[in-house]
């Protein structure tokens, strides 16, 4: 014999595919408000819908490397209200997204010049909620510049804006976002200031601002001080996400924080409002959101069958048991 | 002249539908949008009212009379409000400079979302100059987007009418590959041929040693080029345990000329019979197919 140990009935079952967390919201419906599918996979489309996704936004950002020139933008807008939308439509989740110069591309200025030429062609496309994400990286002069012409679109387009925060300095770039928002004369109700900590929420909160919440592992927010930051400020204007993307993140950072809220003694009505509704008002007032929309993505027809097997029409996937060795 | 059928009766009746099913607000932004453009032909205007449409015109079903459907170059099944609206407003471009018309036509399509490419695609056999768009069509069928397909794919006259050979096979055999209603494609039969037969013989086999069904359907495209290659195929077909396999494999028999072939044919005397009386079509088949028999 080569093991020790005796294996016992319960070794060889099958591992529970559900988590105990999805017991604790099961019937809940989220919205995740920045997520970045582009560059997720399909497992993470299948482990949202199963926990009770049924939206999301996809703000434009930087994919990690720099582009070099206008036409990879081009594609890339496209591909957030095309390719991309499609993929979420196959796991029943509506997806949504805002378009933007992201801060740290703004630094070059001579594509810059030529992304904000074709901004306007997708600005007013289906499903574009607002203009996101904007704002500050290093904080440079570029940066300020592209930021204010944006916010300029927006206000021309009556668009919500997202609005990236940076990593460094962030308290006084927090500031300075909000400050120039408001000098530009935007209304703050139109404006998500994005993640934020418990440095900032308070200033972004009393000046009328939404304040958005980024659960991601190690370098943002934690759900336990998520949960905190809700037992003090309350729901008013308060969303959380996970912006998840090509970095170790978490594409339920919603759900389970939804989950940790219940558990920790938050109200359902309130855990409602941080992780679906507050989303959806705000970007709402873009005209480009409908819950109904939502029930449509998810009615999945698989009426179509042929010698015995379903053939899944409209693009739906079909699940594969990810538990089974079998791929067929 | 750079439209290949009286386009400006096909606009005035387009609009003529669009009406029909928009609100008084939203007929007041299209005429609007409509004199912008005249007046100052702004490529930017006529981008912002094709792209933004939705927003004003809304997705409202639409239904063609029964006197508008025979004179309308496009089947508007499925269609809605904002997707007629962008079709009409295709009608609007001028088409005196060419190389102009093709860039406009060419700069939608690349910063297209989804339902702008189904319309876009689904307009194919309006807009002017046919022959400019084969190689856009053909990028088109590369698409994995379902709604992108079917615009291209069902119902549509402009594939039939202007792809080449191989490029036709490609949209046939992609319809297949992404379980499309195949017998809405037009044209279906008018472009069968050899080529076109011989890869879905090989393809059907590559479904069998998968285990996988074979799509009744396929055996239309394969039925008129049976020769001794696939008659063992059909062979196998007549003695399938579903209807629509051993109909299939009738139907492909009475379309050929090949003497093996006819002769199975004999051997079902009824089957026969009811193809002669036009009881049995591919129709039949495709119905068998969609109510999971």
């Amino acid at each position: 014999m080569c093991c020790s140990a005796q294996l016992t009935e319960k070794d060889l079952a099958p591992q529970a595919m559900n988590p105990a967390y999805l017991d604790a919201i099961k019937g809940m419906r989220f919205f995740d408000p920045h997520i970045h599918m582009t560059s997720r996979t399909t497992d993470d489309y299948q482990a949202m819908a199963d926990a009770g996704v049924v939206a999301i936004i996809e703000p434009a950002f930087w994919l990690g490397q720099p582009r070099t020139g206008v036409d990879t933008f081009r594609d890339y807008y496209s591909s957030l209200v095309g390719w991309e939308r499609f993929r979420s439509s196959q796991f029943g989740i509506k997806h949504y997204c805002t378009i933007g110069l992201n801060s740290k591309e703004a630094n070059n200025e001579k594509l810059s010049e030529q992304v904000m030429e074709i901004l306007p062609l997708f600005l007013y496309k289906e499903g574009v909620v607002g203009i996101g994400e904007i704002g500050f990286d290093d904080q440079t002069a570029l940066e300020e510049k592209y930021y204010r012409a944006q916010l300029q679109l927006a206000m021309d387009g009556g668009l919500p804006v997202q609005v990236h925060t940076p990593h460094r300095d962030k308290k006084q770039g927090t500031q300075r976002s909000m400050d120039i928002a408001i000098e530009m004369g935007l209304d703050p109700y139109m404006v998500i200031v994005d993640h934020n900590n418990e440095e900032t929420v308070k200033e972004v909160l009393d000046r009328g601002f939404w304040a958005a919440f980024t659960i991601y592992p190690f370098t943002k927010m934690g759900n336990e001080r998520m949960v905190e930051i809700v037992k003090q400020y309350g729901t008013a204007r308060i969303m959380v996400n996970s912006a998840a993307d090509w970095g170790i993140s978490d594409p339920l950072a919603v759900p389970k924080t939804a989950a940790l809220m219940l558990e920790r003694g938050i109200s359902k009505a309130d855990v409602e409002q941080v992780t679906y509704r507050n989303a959806i008002t705000a970007f709402a007032q873009s005209g480009q959101i409908n819950e109904a929309d939502f029930e449509r993505t998810q009615d999945i027809d698989q009426s179509l069958k042929y010698n015995g097997s379903t053939i899944l029409r409209g693009g739906q996937q079909p699940a594969p048991d990810k538990r089974s060795t079998i791929i067929r | 002249m750079g439209y290949a059928y009286d386009e400006q009766t096909t606009a005035a009746l387009l609009r003529q539908i669009i009406s029909r099913h928009i609100s008084e607000k939203a007929a007041q932004w299209v005429q609007d949008r409509l004199t912008a453009w005249q007046q100052q032909q702004a490529l930017s205007v006529f981008n912002m009212a094709f792209a933004a449409a939705p927003r004003f015109i809304g997705r409202e079903p639409v239904t063609a009379t029964i006197a508008e459907s025979p004179v309308l170059p496009v089947d508007l099944e499925g269609y809605t409000a904002d997707r007629l609206f962008r079709i009409w407003w295709l009608l609007q471009l001028p088409v005196d400079d060419k190389k102009k018309y093709i860039e406009i036509i060419e700069n939608l399509f690349n910063t297209a979302e989804m339902n702008e490419l189904v319309a876009l695609y689904g307009a194919l056999p309006l807009l002017a100059f046919p022959e400019a768009w084969q190689l856009r069509t053909a990028e088109g069928i590369r698409s994995n987007i379902g709604g992108v397909l079917e615009a291209i794919m069902l119902h549509n006259p402009y594939p039939a009418a202007n792809l080449d050979q191989p490029a036709w096979n490609q949209l046939v055999i992609k319809a297949f590959f992404t379980e499309k209603p195949v017998h809405l494609i037009a044209g279906l039969d008018r472009r069968a041929n050899p080529e076109l037969a011989r890869i879905l013989l090989d393809y059907s086999h590559e479904r069998r040693a998968a285990g996988r069904p074979v799509h009744p359907m396929l055996w239309r495209l394969v039925g008129p080029f049976l020769e001794e290659m696939g008659l063992e195929d059909i062979e196998r077909l007549w003695l399938s345990e579903y209807n629509a396999e051993r109909e299939a494999a009738a139907l492909a028999c009475h379309a050929s000329g090949y003497g093996p072939a006819r002769e199975l044919l004999e051997k079902r005397p009824e089957l026969k019979a009811e193809i002669e009386a036009g009881q049995l079509t591919w129709e039949t088949v495709a119905h068998r197919v969609n109510m999971a028999n």
